[in-house]
């Protein structure tokens, strides 16, 4: 696993994507059949408007009233035998999941992808503590081979290639992978990880939601490897945000229905599972021992200002697959643990302003983000909030400020604004060709990676001016 | 202070900061009643089923091939034996089981040979759900001492036993028997999948490629 980037030097990175057509592909291609498996399944859903209302006000309800259900869910998971731990950061929660996980004296630990487990920096805790992670979901055990982050939240190795994964596969799996066609891999990733399914020692998975009249936490997959992280292994450890709690089975059904479908475009994971405390007297199978981290990280304070709306997020990656930015960059441009419109949200509350105030200016603000968002988090407001207090936090560089400043002048002068660009189109369009222009002095920052189209012929005051509101005849 | 008592203190302050200087102070009584509001009208918040009649619904779900299951109806459990063998055959499989210790399971007939517990690569083995939902098509196990979750996600194919009375038209109808709170409860919807290289949908990523559900009465 390499060191996680740090969410600074966007620029630079997000230059490098946009120089990588193969990344564009594959991006290009899960995203593609992801929001036309979207559709479908909202289309056959024509309940979903209502229940993308109710969803929102299920959160809202829950961020409202958050110490009353902590308490409650802290009280039933305790008295179904499981140990609830707290952390009020990201150190505290990997401290506690390592040290139960060298406690129980573990040689090896599976995981079933949990981005919370990313933000907390579970993969490289477990590590310096000389434990041997396993990485179950098919895509993580890919980029734990690649020692690669995440770069979607749903499709943490959209960003790889069947050629790039057969190279991984081939160089690792003993014995190799039968061919390089995605079944063969996926059977051959299945043989090398049982192994490790029934060795292990402790499994760790994290939470969809947290369930506060049962006690239980409920995870979903379509690969089954929750199930077969928590089931042989002699300890289970859950890590979840405070913000996963649903009153009751009831409501998670209801966010189910909008997760499963905004995520993949199915009606529900092929694994649906609820985890009330450890293995019961006479159970066949089951952990003897369940931990449950529940983990603050920013989530209090979020509480108390408008990114508490943000706190419904049920982690469905649509928003990502509709972006056009992170469709153009993918997810480790970003920097931070949550890449697309819901990481540019996120990452300054986990990472600070400072060091990712790029984030929010990433976005072109066209809001289909908060069009196809289940729980209709206004993502587009909570963006152009940050980039207010990025403004008057003085974070914004000097040239940024006085260009803008400029621009304002110039702006509030109409007659300044068109004769500027009476000037500056006739020269734009010298450098164009076949209707773009692929290279320009001053514009080598947007040319190098792509083209900007050439302006019309004429501008649309000039046309205004000419035909009116009627346009030609 | 500890992490526990730090964390509800912030979200505490949080909460009034963000209702204006006050922490509404609410019986427990009223915040269920608010939650349980949350859920009136059902019929308004999810999808109606492909038909009224439930099993119908059910049976029609699980013909999407989407799921990747196949569905047999059973007459009775005197005619299950036969239907597993059936399945068995279909499939060129040993006619060998791995089955919990319910009853109804271990005496499947004299040509199938049954046993436990599921070892890590079984080609076969077979549960009875609890509960089958309309909805979608999926089964529900609950952990128990004669309910292995294992048998259901290690074997190359899992049966699935359950019983047309057991059907319930939604998940919203499951979720009433979260009350009874076992260790695990799965509901489990098709065969186990990935669309992780490429968005290829590959079968059987980590549990079973195949399931068969058979229906009784
Ligand atoms: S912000 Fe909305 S669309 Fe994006 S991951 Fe969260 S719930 Fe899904």
């Amino acid at each position: 696993m390499g060191a996680p980037e740090k969410s600074e030097n966007f620029k630079q990175r997000a230059h490098d994507a946009l120089a990588d057509p193969n990344l564009k592909t594959a991006i290009e291609r899960t995203t593609g059949t992801a929001e036309t498996k979207r559709a479908a399944a909202i289309g056959a859903f024509p309940e979903f408007q209502a229940a993308r209302v109710r969803g929102a006000a299920i959160k809202d309800h829950v961020i409202a009233n958050l110490d009353h259900y902590l308490i409650e869910f802290e009280r039933n998971a305790t008295e179904a035998g499981a140990h609830v731990h707290w952390a009020r950061d990201a150190k505290e929660a990997a401290a506690i999941v390592t040290r139960i996980c060298t406690e129980a004296e573990a040689k090896i630990v599976t995981r079933a992808k949990s981005m919370l487990g990313e933000e907390i920096g579970l993969p490289h805790a477990l590590e310096d503590a000389g434990i041997e992670r396993v990485e179950t979901d098919l895509a993580e055990h890919i980029i734990q081979l690649a020692h690669e982050r995440p770069s979607h939240i749903i499709w943490p190795a959209m960003h790889r290639t069947r050629e790039d994964v057969a190279e991984l596969f081939f160089k690792d799996h003993q014995p190799p992978p039968d061919a390089d066609d995605p079944a063969s891999m996926v059977a051959s990733a299945r043989r090398v990880l049982r192994e490790k399914f029934m060795a292990a020692d402790v499994g760790i998975s994290g939470a969809n939601f947290l369930v506060a009249d049962t006690g239980a936490t409920c995870t979903v997959t379509n690969e089954g490897n929750a199930e077969l992280s928590t089931t042989p292994p002699r300890i289970h450890i859950v890590t979840a945000g405070i913000e996963k709690l649903v009153p009751s089975t009831d409501h998670a059904m209801a966010l189910l229905r909008l997760l499963v479908r905004s995520a993949t475009g199915g009606e529900v994971t092929q694994y649906t599972t609820f985890h009330c405390g450890p293995k019961r007297v006479g159970d066949a199978d089951g952990p003897e021992e369940m931990h449950i981290v529940l983990v603050d990280n920013g989530r209090s304070r979020m509480v108390g200002d408008e990114f508490r709306q943000m706190l419904r997020c049920i982690r469905c990656g649509a928003c990502m697959n509709h972006c056009v930015v992170y469709r153009q960059i993918g997810g480790h441009a970003y920097g931070g643990t949550y890449p697309g419109p819901m990481g540019a949200v996120l990452t300054p509350v986990l990472d600070g302003l400072a060091a990712s105030r790029d984030l929010p200016h990433a976005c072109t603000l066209n809001g289909r983000c908060e069009e196809v968002c289940p729980v209709r988090i206004p993502l587009k407001t909570l963006l152009k909030a940050w980039r207010v207090r990025s403004w008057d936090s003085q974070q914004e560089v000097g040239a940024v400020r006085m260009g803008l400043g400029i621009w304002g002048f110039a702006a509030r002068r109409p007659r300044l604004y068109h004769f500027g660009t009476r000037l500056a189109l006739p020269v734009m369009r010298l450098f164009g060709k076949g209707g773009w222009i692929r290279k320009m002095p001053l514009a080598g920052g947007w040319t190098e990676t792509r083209d900007l189209p050439k302006p019309a012929a004429r501008s649309f005051m000039s046309q205004h001016a000419k035909y009116g509101n009627g346009g030609p005849k | 202070m500890s992490a526990r008592d730090d964390i509800i203190a912030a979200v505490r302050e949080g909460l009034k900061r963000g209702q204006g200087g006050a922490l509404p102070r609410r019986a427990p009584a009223e915040i269920r009643a608010e939650a349980a509001a949350l859920l009136a009208g059902l019929d308004e918040i999810r999808p109606s089923l492909v038909t009224p009649d439930p099993v119908e619904a059910f049976i029609q779900k699980c013909a999407n091939p989407a799921l990747g299951v196949t569905l047999d109806r059973v007459a009775g459990w005197a005619a299950l034996p036969q239907a597993v063998t059936g399945y068995l055959d279909r499939h060129e499989l040993p006619h060998r089981l791995a089955v919990s210790g319910d009853p109804r399971l271990s005496a499947l007939g004299p040509g199938i040979e049954t046993h436990a517990p599921c070892a890590p690569d079984e080609a076969a083995a077979i549960s009875i759900a609890s509960w089958g939902v309309a909805e979608t098509g999926s089964v529900v196990i609950h952990s128990a001492p004669d309910q292995p979750i294992l048998n259901a996600m290690l074997p190359r194919h899992w049966l699935v036993v359950v019983e047309a009375a057991k059907i319930l038209p939604f998940l919203d109808d499951y979720a009433t028997f979260a009350s009874l709170r076992p260790r695990n409860a799965v509901l489990i919807t098709g065969s186990s999948g990935t669309t992780d290289i490429e968005g290829y949908f590959v079968r059987g990523a980590h549990g079973p490629g195949f399931v068969h559900v058979l229906l009784i009465g």
